[in-house]
């Protein structure tokens, strides 16, 4: 019987793991899981490179192994001889994420699938207090209040929206920002519909601050009037 | 599981790869192979502006973004699975599992897919398991029952759901029962017409030998490569679908009726969406009827085109190519039945 040790094995396991611990250690991985998920992908990579490290010094030790690992009773099977096999395919996003790492999910998905619906499921708001101070506020949070009784717990309030920008016209833009639960493939958009912007818009997936109050549904989307529009780097955790 | 000597199972794969490696056999692969992973490494880095250049197209950059995604997403859960999946291979007796479930099938099939509410986590960690738990003796069609039904009924996921929908809450209720009758009636269904040799795969194994700690260790790192690989596929997959899918695809069929219900089935196997989150995906889709999305949320644990790829690499292409259609057709069946008892 054989142990599939092969010091290329072992190399790609520590790979992937150096790779997972990278992503967490940066926040590189907020990008593309929720923020929770950091210690689970520490723990996983600490896990696989402490795997591919065992693998590695055992192969190592024991270079005469390889040709002895070759196991001659199923030479039908589909692992190659350095017990890798189809476990060559990790080195793909391995290469691509030790080199660039894939941006945020910017404004190509927006309108491809579904969008959050703010109508449902959302709770009755209590008014917010005027202060003078502009509220910040998810764009959830901002599409639930418009659908609760037409907007009436803004009470007139400043609020501030950051998003990104997902598509411009003239004097108006829409604002969307993804709610993810568990990854980047299950992201849906919350798309705001801002008015008022002197000008044409900021350019697409450009992030942006935007300062204004309620003014409205228009649609499906709630409205919100601008009295400022900053733009600002892409924050460290893009999804709400 | 005795391995089986001079198998005549081959699976089609396995013979491409077969002919491709033969010159290798010399014995140095191992440290070839090590220059070869090198190598790649090396010429990523040469590579980078083109890779730079391609992230600027927006439509690349959405499918190499959902691609990671899915792969991160899954490891944690994968390295957890393979986990517990080389515990039972080094610290389990061989034949001890099946003892804990009834001896007949029909009795071990809605057992162990009960037994599915115990494991949290998402559809990708419980592949191995249900490998190791047919290496340990357990029956095949009672570990793949709990293979279907672990992803779609533990707590986690089941509290996603009552989350996802606030005004719903017997949509809960309906995943639970829809998932245990579709895991239980494809166990049942695989008493009657599995056979051994489509588990080709298995019986061709390696089985590792040594201190637990070797065996332990080895069955990780085989099973991780294995299983991590496939993965790699099937994320591929389903990046790939999501980015070039367009959206006009299901504003077409919206509303209700049996061509919703398999559109949404059809959905969930493309999306290839965690079991975690796949509800919130549901709750959003409001232009379907709630039969519709139960369906989605019943067969994407069960059914995507990435665990298709998991499965294939873990059971055999065999195996995959007949299990994923009979599961697909129960999970859409019994959806639809308690669909129109609850909701």
């Amino acid at each position: 019987m054989v142990v599939a040790v092969s010091a290329a094995a072992g190399t790609i396991t520590m790979l992937v793991g150096a790779v997972l611990l990278r992503l967490s250690t940066t926040g590189t991985y907020e990008r593309y899981v929720r923020v929770g998920m950091g210690t689970w992908i520490t723990i996983a990579g600490a896990l696989v490179i402490a795997l591919g490290a065992i693998t590695l010094v055992r192969a190592l030790r024991r270079p005469s192994v390889d040709g002895g690992m070759i196991d001659h009773d199923h030479d039908h099977d589909d692992h190659h001889e350095d017990g890798v096999g189809v476990g060559w395919l990790l080195l793909a996003p391995i290469a691509a994420l030790l080199l660039v790492a894939p941006p945020t999910l910017g404004s190509f998905g927006v309108g491809r699938g579904a969008t959050v619906d703010v109508r449902q499921g959302a709770p009755v708001f209590h008014p917010i207090r005027r202060t003078g101070t502009p509220v910040d506020m998810s764009l959830l949070e901002f599409g639930q209040r418009a659908f609760d009784h037409r907007g009436l717990s803004f009470n007139g309030a400043i609020v501030r929206l950051t998003g990104f920008v997902a598509a411009g016209g003239k004097g108006a833009f829409q604002l969307a920002r993804y709610q993810i639960a568990c990854c980047a493939a299950d992201a849906i958009p919350v798309v705001v519909k801002v008015v008022g912007t002197a000008g044409s818009a900021p350019s697409r997936d450009v992030w942006v601050t935007v300062t204004g109050s309620y003014r409205g549904t228009n649609g499906e989307l709630p409205v919100l009037a601008a009295t400022s529009v900053m733009e600002i780097p892409a924050p460290e955790d893009p999804y709400e | 599981m005795a391995p089986v000597v001079g198998d005549e199972v081959t699976a089609s794969a396995g013979r491409r790869d077969e002919n491709v490696e033969r010159g290798g056999r010399d014995g140095a692969w191992g440290q070839r192979g090590l220059l070869v992973v090198l190598a790649v490494v090396a010429a990523a880095a040469a590579l980078r502006p083109l890779l730079d250049h391609l992230l600027d197209h927006p439509a690349v950059a959405h499918w190499a973004t959902i691609f990671v995604a899915i792969a991160i997403q899954a490891l944690p859960f994968l390295v957890l699975g393979i986990g517990i999946s080389a515990a039972i291979a080094a610290f389990v007796p061989a034949g001890l599992l099946p003892r804990a479930l009834p001896r007949r099938p029909t009795l071990a099939v809605p057992v162990a897919a009960v037994a599915g509410a115990a494991l949290p986590g998402c559809e990708c960690g419980s592949v191995p398991i249900a490998r190791r738990l047919i290496g340990n003796g357990v029956t095949p069609a009672a570990a793949l029952t709990f293979l279907l039904s672990a992803p779609a009924i533990n707590p986690v996921v089941l509290v996603a759901t009552a989350v996802a929908f606030p005004r719903n809450p017997e949509m809960v209720l309906a995943r639970l029962l829809a998932s245990l009758l579709a895991a239980t009636a494809v166990g049942l269904v695989w008493t009657r017409i599995g056979r051994a040799e489509w588990l080709g795969r298995l019986r061709r194994e390696h089985r590792h030998e040594g201190t637990r700690f070797t065996v332990f260790t080895s069955t990780a790192q085989h099973d991780f490569l294995q299983a991590g690989g496939f993965l790699i596929i099937g994320a591929a997959t389903a990046a790939t679908l999501q980015t070039a899918v367009p959206r006009s695809v299901l504003d077409a069929v919206s509303g209700t009726g049996l061509v919703s219900v398999l559109m949404l089935a059809a959905l969930a196997v493309i999306l290839a969406i965690c079991s975690e989150a796949d509800a919130f995906i549901a709750a959003s889709l409001t232009q379907f009827s709630l039969t519709a999305r139960l369906a989605f949320m019943v067969v994407g644990p069960m059914v995507d085109v990435k665990l298709i790829a998991l499965q294939a690499g873990t059971f055999g292409g065999r195996f995959a190519v007949r299990f994923a259609p009979l599961t697909f057709t129960v999970a859409v069946a019994s959806s639809i039945v308690v669909g129109w008892w609850l909701l």
